[in-house]
């Protein structure tokens, strides 16, 4: 029997795999930094505490709404950001982060500091989603992310990105309009994000400002680049690893921050492909490995 | 007299107080390769910046087909049937040398969401891509990631990638530049075989023979000014050019 501990464990790190996937999205398939993911986690979470406690739907009528003003507030945010790149575009997020935790903060309506509790479990099949089947459920919601992600790998879209990202110029003098694709990056990646906060939202039942603040960010971002950067699997290994450290190394629980920013510095200076992606160490190393066996 | 296709008006770039490029008319016949010839620093690259929508011109108009196109976003003067190269080649690095040229293929996939969401290597897509690359004969390389391919090869890719878009024009900025010599016979050959299937080109070049043999007009910047136009023999014989290229003539030997 699984410890209602590791069940715990195993759930948020599902849920924080979403929205890193959808971080993917911007940072990996469309190189356009973000450090503000977590902002639109935070959104995901509100909208669907606020039209669950306050409005009283259910969780799945919700949901589609939840995920539309995530994808419209990423849009609305993303107009003026891309039109900074690089550095700018980073700052521009962190900023983004900061406001959006503030309005979380000190708007009444947005429940202030004490945040909005008694959000309900999600109801499905008359079961109250609670321990192993809530931690399926995210499975379910997180294979369909990633199927996503998969697709739009084969499509043509991926192609389109992947120019922008690489040589915007020459791209856009194949006739590709950096602003839409952009655009449809940060309404892919903060839906994404939106589905994450709000399983968040239901899975802890009670929210407040500072769950999304710009550390987790660093954290979301932190996992992408240890995983992978626009490869499909390295979103969820990352996050995985980093679910699963700091919960090996309880004491060091307090220098989470310092740790990911290490982590950081360390993966982009010496393996900015990650662990899955191109020249990958521990690819290299898996295929020698399996060649001679 | 044919009309021309591309005419250029009094167009002028101004960064702060750097004249690049000063009250510049032109105009480009159908199916006439136009050399631009000039010094470094003459304005030719931001010439064709201009055109194709990179910078908006300070002054001056662009007339393409009867539209006008200056100060158009750069994907929509593409749309419009203009291709170009950039000096600086600027591959799509991570993507195979056919992924390269499908990315342009997306010109034709515009407002067909159900293509752009479909998958990039339809059959149809890459047969004709395919076909591009055998024309400018990289058909070999064409799963190799581009980021692999040393800058000859590079070159004929962008040529590639502009063909597929520039299926009336094509702004080539010094495609030959750093080539080897048996290398620059075949893209010569290739640029004559473009122009035959019914394409203009306006070529940049650094190379005088090449622009020479190529080209059926030239026009020469100097210092962000039109000092001549006209066919190669008479370019060759022009004062002007002589003494932008070579420095005046008989300073030396003041009595």
């Amino acid at each position: 029997m699984l410890s209602s501990y590791a069940i715990t464990i195993g759930t948020i790190i599902v849920i924080q795999a979403i929205a890193v996937c959808g971080l993917n999205v911007i940072v990996g398939f469309a190189g356009q930094i973000s450090l503000g993911h977590a902002a639109f986690f935070g959104i995901g979470a509100y909208t669907s505490a606020i039209l669950t406690v306050k409005a009283g739907l259910s969780f799945w009528t919700a949901l589609p709404i939840v995920i539309a003003i995530g994808g419209l507030i990423g849009l609305m945010l993303g107009l003026p950001s891309i039109r900074v790149r690089e550095d700018f575009l980073a700052i521009t997020t962190i900023g983004i982060n900061f406001i959006v935790e503030a309005l979380f903060r000190y708007i009444p309506f947005f429940g202030g500091a004490l945040g909005i509790g008694g959000i309900p479990r999600i109801m499905l099949f008359d079961i109250r989603m609670k321990g192993i089947p809530f931690f399926f459920l995210c499975l379910f919601f997180l294979c369909i992310v990633i199927l996503i992600c998969w697709w739009f790998t084969r499509s043509w879209a991926s192609l389109a990105f992947y120019a922008i990202r690489e040589e915007e110029t020459a791209a856009s003098a194949m006739g590709i309009s950096p602003v839409r694709f952009k655009l449809l990056a940060f309404v892919m990646g903060t839906s994404m994000a939106a589905l994450s906060g709000s399983l968040y939202a239901h899975y802890m039942q009670f929210i407040n400002a500072g769950d999304f603040s710009f550390p987790v960010s660093v954290g979301f971002l932190s996992m992408l680049v240890l995983g992978g950067i626009g490869t499909i699997w390295g979103p969820v290994i990352g996050t995985v690893i980093l679910g699963v450290l700091p919960e090996l190394f309880r004491p060091l629980v307090d220098y989470r921050i310092l740790f990911y920013t290490l982590l950081l510095l360390v993966m982009i200076r010496f393996q900015p492909g990650g662990l899955l992606g191109e020249k990958s160490l521990v690819k290299n190393i898996l295929s020698r490995t399996f060649k001679r066996c | 007299m044919v009309a021309p296709i591309l005419t250029v008006n009094g167009i002028s770039k101004h960064f702060g107080g750097l004249k690049a490029v000063e009250n510049v008319d032109f105009q480009v016949f159908p199916g006439e390769i136009l050399g631009i010839l000039g010094p470094n620093g003459a304005g030719k690259t931001v010439l064709f910046n201009m055109i194709s929508g990179v910078y908006r011109p300070t002054e001056g108009t662009i007339d393409f087909r009867g539209e006008r196109i200056e100060g158009l976003p750069s994907h929509l003067v593409a749309r419009k049937g203009i291709g170009r190269t950039f000096q600086i080649v600027k591959p799509f690095t991570s993507l195979t040398v056919l992924q390269n040229v499908l990315v342009a293929k997306g010109i034709m996939k515009y407002g067909h969401l159900s293509r752009i969401w479909g998958p990039w290597g339809s059959r149809k897509d890459i047969n004709e891509a395919k076909e591009i690359l055998e024309r400018v004969g990289l058909i070999e390389l064409a799963d190799r990631k581009a980021g692999l391919l040393p800058l000859g090869n590079l070159r004929r890719l962008e040529i590639a990638r502009a063909l597929v878009v520039g299926h009336t024009m094509l702004l080539l900025d010094e495609s030959f530049s750093g080539l080897r010599h048996e290398e620059i016979g075949r893209l010569e050959a290739l640029i004559r075989d473009i122009r035959d299937s019914g394409r203009t080109i306006i070529l940049i070049e650094h190379n005088m023979r090449v622009t020479m043999r190529l080209c059926s007009r030239i026009i020469v910047l100097d210092h962000g000014r039109k000092i001549a136009e006209g066919e190669p023999k008479d370019i060759q014989k022009n004062e002007l050019v002589i003494e932008a290229y070579l420095g005046r003539k008989g300073v030396l030997d003041v009595p």
